[in-house]
Protein backbone atom coordinates (compact mmCIF):
# COMPACT_ATOMS: atom_id res chain seq x y z
CA UNK A 1 0.00 0.00 0.00
CA UNK A 2 1.21 2.93 -0.79
CA UNK A 3 -0.73 4.96 1.58
CA UNK A 4 1.19 3.05 4.30
CA UNK A 5 2.69 5.64 7.43
CA UNK A 6 4.81 5.16 10.28
CA UNK A 7 4.42 7.60 12.89
CA UNK A 8 3.29 10.00 10.39
CA UNK A 9 5.85 10.14 7.83
CA UNK A 10 5.32 7.89 4.47
CA UNK A 11 6.81 4.42 4.90
CA UNK A 12 8.49 4.75 1.79
CA UNK A 13 10.63 7.47 3.15
CA UNK A 14 12.26 5.55 5.96
CA UNK A 15 15.14 3.98 4.87
CA UNK A 16 14.24 0.93 7.35
CA UNK A 17 15.16 -2.53 6.03
CA UNK A 18 17.32 -5.70 5.98
CA UNK A 19 20.34 -5.20 4.10
CA UNK A 20 22.27 -9.26 3.04
CA UNK A 21 25.83 -9.65 2.94
CA UNK A 22 26.32 -11.79 0.38
CA UNK A 23 29.43 -13.01 1.32
CA UNK A 24 28.02 -14.26 4.62
CA UNK A 25 24.63 -14.92 3.37
CA UNK A 26 23.84 -19.12 3.44
CA UNK A 27 20.85 -18.91 2.20
CA UNK A 28 19.69 -21.23 4.69
CA UNK A 29 15.92 -19.12 4.59
CA UNK A 30 15.90 -18.93 8.55
CA UNK A 31 15.04 -15.39 7.89
CA UNK A 32 12.59 -15.48 5.50
CA UNK A 33 10.89 -18.36 7.21
CA UNK A 34 11.06 -16.08 10.36
CA UNK A 35 9.82 -12.71 8.66
CA UNK A 36 5.80 -12.61 8.80
CA UNK A 37 5.75 -9.29 6.94
CA UNK A 38 6.90 -10.68 3.41
CA UNK A 39 9.97 -8.66 3.52
CA UNK A 40 12.30 -11.47 1.48
CA UNK A 41 11.33 -12.90 -1.59
CA UNK A 42 13.01 -16.29 -2.59
CA UNK A 43 14.85 -16.43 -5.85
CA UNK A 44 16.22 -18.89 -8.40
CA UNK A 45 19.83 -18.76 -9.50
CA UNK A 46 22.54 -18.16 -7.80
CA UNK A 47 21.59 -15.44 -5.56
CA UNK A 48 18.54 -17.89 -3.83
CA UNK A 49 17.12 -14.83 -1.75
CA UNK A 50 16.37 -11.06 -1.95
CA UNK A 51 15.03 -7.78 -0.27
CA UNK A 52 12.23 -8.14 -2.29
CA UNK A 53 9.43 -5.48 -0.44
CA UNK A 54 11.68 -3.34 1.84
CA UNK A 55 8.89 -0.77 2.61
CA UNK A 56 6.83 -4.01 4.44
CA UNK A 57 9.74 -4.20 6.80
CA UNK A 58 8.78 -2.85 10.44
CA UNK A 59 9.97 0.58 11.36
CA UNK A 60 12.88 -0.23 14.58
CA UNK A 61 12.39 -4.31 14.51
CA UNK A 62 15.33 -6.33 13.94
CA UNK A 63 14.43 -9.72 15.22
CA UNK A 64 15.12 -11.25 11.85
CA UNK A 65 18.85 -10.94 12.15
CA UNK A 66 18.63 -12.99 15.51
CA UNK A 67 17.38 -15.88 13.39
CA UNK A 68 20.64 -15.39 11.32
CA UNK A 69 23.37 -18.01 12.12
CA UNK A 70 26.10 -16.30 9.60
CA UNK A 71 25.35 -13.07 10.86
CA UNK A 72 24.38 -11.65 7.21
CA UNK A 73 21.97 -9.24 8.18
CA UNK A 74 22.41 -6.11 8.85
CA UNK A 75 19.97 -2.59 9.96
CA UNK A 76 20.40 1.15 9.44
CA UNK A 77 21.50 3.45 12.85
CA UNK A 78 18.40 3.70 14.55
CA UNK A 79 19.49 7.13 15.41
CA UNK A 80 19.73 8.28 12.27
CA UNK A 81 16.20 7.39 11.84
CA UNK A 82 14.59 9.09 14.59
CA UNK A 83 16.33 12.00 13.46
CA UNK A 84 14.92 11.39 9.94
CA UNK A 85 11.34 11.24 10.89
CA UNK A 86 11.76 14.12 13.29
CA UNK A 87 13.13 16.14 10.69
CA UNK A 88 10.38 14.47 8.05
CA UNK A 89 7.47 15.56 10.48
CA UNK A 90 8.25 18.78 10.69
CA UNK A 91 8.94 19.20 7.26
CA UNK A 92 5.22 17.95 7.36
CA UNK A 93 3.63 20.16 9.57
CA UNK A 94 5.88 23.14 7.51
CA UNK A 95 3.93 21.93 4.59
CA UNK B 1 22.76 -26.20 47.70
CA UNK B 2 21.91 -24.37 44.88
CA UNK B 3 18.79 -25.26 41.85
CA UNK B 4 19.19 -28.04 40.14
CA UNK B 5 18.93 -27.03 36.10
CA UNK B 6 18.33 -29.59 32.85
CA UNK B 7 20.53 -28.22 30.53
CA UNK B 8 19.79 -28.30 26.64
CA UNK B 9 22.44 -27.54 24.89
CA UNK B 10 23.45 -26.65 21.02
CA UNK B 11 25.14 -29.57 19.50
CA UNK B 12 27.05 -27.35 16.53
CA UNK B 13 30.38 -28.78 16.20
CA UNK B 14 31.39 -27.39 12.94
CA UNK B 15 31.23 -23.19 14.33
CA UNK B 16 33.72 -21.57 16.84
CA UNK B 17 30.40 -20.70 19.03
CA UNK B 18 29.19 -24.42 19.55
CA UNK B 19 31.86 -25.93 21.33
CA UNK B 20 31.69 -22.56 23.52
CA UNK B 21 28.18 -23.48 24.59
CA UNK B 22 29.29 -27.32 24.83
CA UNK B 23 31.37 -25.52 27.45
CA UNK B 24 29.17 -23.47 29.23
CA UNK B 25 26.32 -26.41 29.45
CA UNK B 26 29.33 -28.50 31.05
CA UNK B 27 30.44 -25.94 33.60
CA UNK B 28 26.07 -25.37 34.48
CA UNK B 29 25.59 -29.15 35.02
CA UNK B 30 28.66 -29.26 36.99
CA UNK B 31 27.93 -26.53 39.24
CA UNK B 32 24.14 -27.20 40.09
CA UNK B 33 24.96 -31.13 40.21
CA UNK B 34 22.03 -30.98 37.27
CA UNK B 35 21.61 -33.78 34.41
CA UNK B 36 22.72 -32.92 30.56
CA UNK B 37 20.25 -33.11 27.39
CA UNK B 38 22.10 -34.42 24.32
CA UNK B 39 19.93 -32.30 21.86
CA UNK B 40 20.99 -35.56 19.09
CA UNK B 41 19.78 -38.51 21.24
CA UNK B 42 16.77 -36.66 22.81
CA UNK B 43 15.45 -36.11 19.08
CA UNK B 44 16.01 -39.73 18.64
CA UNK B 45 14.81 -41.14 22.18
CA UNK B 46 13.35 -37.91 23.82
CA UNK B 47 12.05 -40.90 26.50
CA UNK B 48 15.79 -41.52 27.53
CA UNK B 49 15.63 -38.14 29.63
CA UNK B 50 12.25 -37.95 30.42
CA UNK B 51 13.13 -38.35 34.18
CA UNK B 52 15.99 -35.43 33.67
CA UNK B 53 13.16 -32.70 32.17
CA UNK B 54 11.74 -32.70 35.35
CA UNK B 55 14.15 -30.18 36.78
CA UNK B 56 13.68 -26.72 35.21
CA UNK B 57 15.33 -26.68 31.76
CA UNK B 58 17.96 -24.13 30.25
CA UNK B 59 18.33 -24.01 26.96
CA UNK B 60 21.65 -22.62 25.54
CA UNK B 61 22.11 -22.20 21.63
CA UNK B 62 24.98 -21.32 19.81
CA UNK B 63 23.67 -19.17 17.48
CA UNK B 64 20.58 -17.58 16.06
CA UNK B 65 19.29 -20.60 14.16
CA UNK B 66 18.36 -21.36 17.75
CA UNK B 67 18.15 -25.14 17.30
CA UNK B 68 17.81 -26.10 20.66
CA UNK B 69 15.44 -23.87 21.60
CA UNK B 70 13.56 -25.02 18.30
CA UNK B 71 13.51 -28.11 19.76
CA UNK B 72 12.67 -27.23 23.08
CA UNK B 73 10.00 -26.16 21.17
CA UNK B 74 9.22 -28.71 19.14
CA UNK B 75 8.74 -30.90 22.17
CA UNK B 76 6.91 -28.74 24.56
CA UNK B 77 9.47 -28.47 26.66
CA UNK B 78 8.86 -25.37 29.14
CA UNK B 79 12.00 -23.18 28.99
CA UNK B 80 13.48 -21.76 32.13
CA UNK B 81 16.06 -19.94 31.86
CA UNK B 82 18.02 -19.82 27.79
CA UNK B 83 21.22 -18.23 26.36
CA UNK B 84 22.37 -17.59 22.82
CA UNK B 85 26.14 -17.08 22.89
CA UNK B 86 27.15 -15.41 20.03
CA UNK B 87 24.23 -12.83 21.18
CA UNK B 88 25.75 -12.83 24.57
CA UNK B 89 29.17 -12.39 23.43
CA UNK B 90 28.19 -9.91 20.80
CA UNK B 91 26.67 -7.55 23.65
CA UNK B 92 30.41 -7.80 25.69
CA UNK B 93 32.00 -6.54 22.46
CA UNK B 94 33.45 -9.71 22.13
CA UNK B 95 32.73 -12.95 19.01
CA UNK B 96 33.43 -16.31 19.02
CA UNK B 97 36.47 -15.94 16.98
CA UNK B 98 37.13 -18.81 13.92
CA UNK B 99 38.55 -21.88 16.14
CA UNK B 100 36.97 -24.81 16.40
CA UNK B 101 39.22 -25.25 19.87
CA UNK B 102 38.08 -21.87 22.17
CA UNK B 103 41.40 -20.62 23.83
CA UNK B 104 41.71 -19.54 27.38
CA UNK B 105 40.15 -16.35 26.29
CA UNK B 106 36.96 -17.35 25.28
CA UNK B 107 37.16 -20.55 28.14
CA UNK B 108 37.33 -17.15 30.57
CA UNK B 109 34.15 -15.79 28.68
CA UNK B 110 32.20 -18.75 28.98
CA UNK B 111 33.11 -19.21 32.70
CA UNK B 112 31.23 -15.39 33.14
CA UNK B 113 28.05 -16.44 31.16
CA UNK B 114 27.84 -19.43 32.90
CA UNK B 115 27.95 -17.54 36.53
CA UNK B 116 25.43 -15.37 34.89
CA UNK B 117 23.16 -17.62 33.60
CA UNK B 118 23.29 -20.04 36.91
CA UNK B 119 22.57 -16.50 39.20
CA UNK B 120 18.58 -15.82 40.00
CA UNK B 121 17.39 -13.03 37.14
CA UNK B 122 18.12 -9.84 39.69
CA UNK B 123 14.32 -8.74 40.63
CA UNK B 124 15.80 -4.88 40.98
CA UNK B 125 13.84 -2.69 43.64
CA UNK B 126 10.36 -2.70 42.47
CA UNK B 127 9.00 -2.44 45.45
CA UNK B 128 8.15 0.97 45.97
CA UNK B 129 6.90 0.87 42.80
CA UNK B 130 4.04 -1.48 43.33
CA UNK B 131 2.30 0.76 44.66
CA UNK B 132 2.97 3.49 41.92
CA UNK B 133 1.84 1.27 38.99
CA UNK B 134 -1.59 0.01 41.25
CA UNK B 135 -3.96 2.56 39.95
CA UNK B 136 -6.82 0.53 38.12
CA UNK B 137 -6.87 0.75 34.41
CA UNK B 138 -9.87 1.58 32.41
CA UNK B 139 -10.09 0.51 29.27
CA UNK B 140 -11.46 1.30 25.75
CA UNK B 141 -12.05 -1.63 23.14
CA UNK B 142 -11.99 -2.29 19.54
CA UNK B 143 -14.06 -5.01 18.50
CA UNK B 144 -13.51 -6.71 15.16
CA UNK B 145 -15.03 -9.72 14.00
CA UNK B 146 -14.93 -11.93 17.19
CA UNK B 147 -11.92 -9.91 18.04
CA UNK B 148 -11.20 -7.35 20.94
CA UNK B 149 -8.58 -5.26 21.67
CA UNK B 150 -8.32 -3.54 24.59
CA UNK B 151 -6.22 -0.32 24.80
CA UNK B 152 -6.20 1.87 28.17
CA UNK B 153 -7.69 5.20 27.88
CA UNK B 154 -5.50 6.75 30.12
CA UNK B 155 -1.85 7.00 31.57
CA UNK B 156 0.00 4.78 28.86
CA UNK B 157 1.95 5.73 25.93
CA UNK B 158 2.49 3.97 22.68
CA UNK B 159 4.94 3.34 20.17
CA UNK B 160 3.64 1.98 16.65
CA UNK B 161 5.47 -0.91 17.25
CA UNK B 162 2.57 -2.15 19.80
CA UNK B 163 4.68 -1.47 22.75
CA UNK B 164 3.43 0.79 25.98
CA UNK B 165 5.06 2.68 28.52
CA UNK B 166 2.76 3.44 31.87
CA UNK B 167 4.30 6.31 33.63
CA UNK B 168 4.63 7.18 37.27
CA UNK B 169 7.21 9.77 38.30
CA UNK B 170 10.61 9.13 37.36
CA UNK B 171 9.85 5.87 36.11
CA UNK B 172 7.91 3.91 33.48
CA UNK B 173 7.07 0.07 33.51
CA UNK B 174 7.13 -1.33 29.56
CA UNK B 175 5.20 -4.06 27.54
CA UNK B 176 3.38 -5.34 24.80
CA UNK B 177 -0.10 -4.37 23.98
CA UNK B 178 -3.26 -6.33 23.71
CA UNK B 179 -2.70 -5.62 20.14
CA UNK B 180 0.48 -7.28 19.60
CA UNK B 181 -0.54 -10.18 22.50
CA UNK B 182 -2.96 -11.52 20.00
CA UNK B 183 -1.16 -11.04 16.74
CA UNK B 184 1.95 -13.30 17.78
CA UNK B 185 -0.70 -15.86 19.63
CA UNK B 186 -0.10 -18.02 22.77
CA UNK B 187 3.79 -16.90 23.89
CA UNK B 188 6.08 -19.71 24.73
CA UNK B 189 9.04 -17.52 25.90
CA UNK B 190 9.38 -14.09 27.03
CA UNK B 191 13.82 -12.39 27.40
CA UNK B 192 13.92 -10.13 30.25
CA UNK B 193 16.82 -7.50 29.37
CA UNK B 194 19.70 -7.18 32.29
CA UNK B 195 18.69 -4.55 35.50
CA UNK B 196 21.22 -1.91 34.29
CA UNK B 197 21.02 -2.10 31.08
CA UNK B 198 20.94 1.66 29.18
CA UNK B 199 18.12 1.73 27.16
CA UNK B 200 17.74 4.13 24.25
CA UNK B 201 14.16 4.92 22.71
CA UNK B 202 13.17 2.12 19.88
CA UNK B 203 16.11 -0.07 21.73
CA UNK B 204 14.89 -3.49 22.33
CA UNK B 205 14.39 -4.17 25.67
CA UNK B 206 13.74 -7.68 25.45
CA UNK B 207 11.60 -10.20 23.33
CA UNK B 208 8.54 -12.10 23.23
CA UNK B 209 8.22 -15.53 21.38
CA UNK B 210 5.43 -17.27 20.44
CA UNK B 211 4.63 -20.85 18.06
CA UNK B 212 4.46 -18.27 15.19
CA UNK B 213 7.14 -16.03 15.38
CA UNK B 214 9.73 -14.36 17.70
CA UNK B 215 9.64 -9.87 18.59
CA UNK B 216 11.65 -7.84 19.68
CA UNK B 217 9.97 -5.45 22.47
CA UNK B 218 10.86 -1.77 21.45
CA UNK B 219 11.23 0.34 23.94
CA UNK B 220 8.72 3.53 23.95
CA UNK B 221 10.78 5.21 25.91
CA UNK B 222 14.98 5.83 27.03
CA UNK B 223 16.13 5.38 30.55
CA UNK B 224 17.98 2.76 32.70
CA UNK B 225 16.63 -0.46 33.43
CA UNK B 226 16.02 -0.56 37.43
CA UNK B 227 13.69 -3.82 37.36
CA UNK B 228 12.03 -6.53 35.86
CA UNK B 229 9.35 -8.71 35.95
CA UNK B 230 10.73 -12.78 36.60
CA UNK B 231 6.88 -13.43 36.45
CA UNK B 232 6.96 -13.23 32.96
CA UNK B 233 9.58 -14.57 32.13
CA UNK B 234 8.63 -17.54 34.45
CA UNK B 235 4.78 -17.32 32.52
CA UNK B 236 4.82 -15.69 29.70
CA UNK B 237 1.30 -16.76 29.63
CA UNK B 238 0.54 -13.68 31.86
CA UNK B 239 1.17 -11.25 29.34
CA UNK B 240 -1.92 -13.09 26.98
CA UNK B 241 -3.96 -12.41 29.69
CA UNK B 242 -3.24 -9.13 30.97
CA UNK B 243 -0.72 -7.50 28.49
CA UNK B 244 -0.72 -3.72 30.65
CA UNK B 245 -0.66 -4.45 34.48
CA UNK B 246 0.76 -7.75 35.47
CA UNK B 247 2.20 -8.32 31.99
CA UNK B 248 4.97 -5.80 32.11
CA UNK B 249 8.38 -6.76 31.28
CA UNK B 250 10.79 -4.10 32.63
CA UNK B 251 10.90 -0.74 34.83
CA UNK B 252 12.50 2.04 33.71
CA UNK B 253 14.33 4.75 35.25
CA UNK B 254 13.30 7.40 32.91
CA UNK B 255 16.34 9.69 31.13
CA UNK B 256 14.19 12.08 28.77
CA UNK B 257 10.34 11.26 29.14
CA UNK B 258 9.56 15.00 27.22
CA UNK B 259 12.13 14.47 24.50
CA UNK B 260 10.77 10.41 24.16
CA UNK B 261 7.05 11.63 24.11
CA UNK B 262 7.62 13.99 20.78
CA UNK B 263 7.67 10.63 19.35
CA UNK B 264 4.77 8.50 20.76
CA UNK B 265 0.73 8.22 20.60
CA UNK B 266 -1.67 8.48 23.66
CA UNK B 267 -4.41 6.25 24.06
CA UNK B 268 -6.69 7.28 22.00
CA UNK B 269 -4.64 8.33 19.60
CA UNK B 270 -3.10 4.89 19.70
CA UNK B 271 -6.62 3.05 19.66
CA UNK B 272 -7.27 5.09 16.05
CA UNK B 273 -4.06 2.95 14.70
CA UNK B 274 -5.29 0.09 16.31
CA UNK B 275 -9.28 0.68 14.93
CA UNK B 276 -7.13 1.30 11.11
CA UNK B 277 -4.75 -2.27 11.81
CA UNK B 278 -7.79 -4.03 13.24
CA UNK B 279 -9.60 -3.34 9.73
CA UNK B 280 -7.35 -5.91 7.91
CA UNK B 281 -6.56 -8.03 10.88
CA UNK B 282 -5.86 -11.60 9.64
CA UNK B 283 -4.74 -13.40 12.92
Amino acid sequence: MSDETFMGVPREKIPWFPTIDYSKCDFCMECDKFCPHQVYERREGEVKLVVAHPEHCVVFCRACAKTCGPDALSFPSKPETIELIKRLREEGNDG
Amino acid sequence: MAERFAVLPCNGLDKAVGPLAREIALAVVEACQGELVCPVLFSNLPARYTKALELPLIVIDGCGTRCATKLAVGHDLKVTRKLQVAEALKLMGESAGDSLAPDAERLALCRLLTERLLSAPEEGTALDSEAAFAEPVEYATVTHDKFIFRIPRQGYLFNENHCWARVAGSRARVGISDYMQQELGDLTFCELPEVGTEVGQFDAVGSVESVKAVSDIISPVSGRVVAVNPAVAETPEIINEDPYVHGWVAELELHDLESDRALLLEGEAYLALVRQKAADYRP
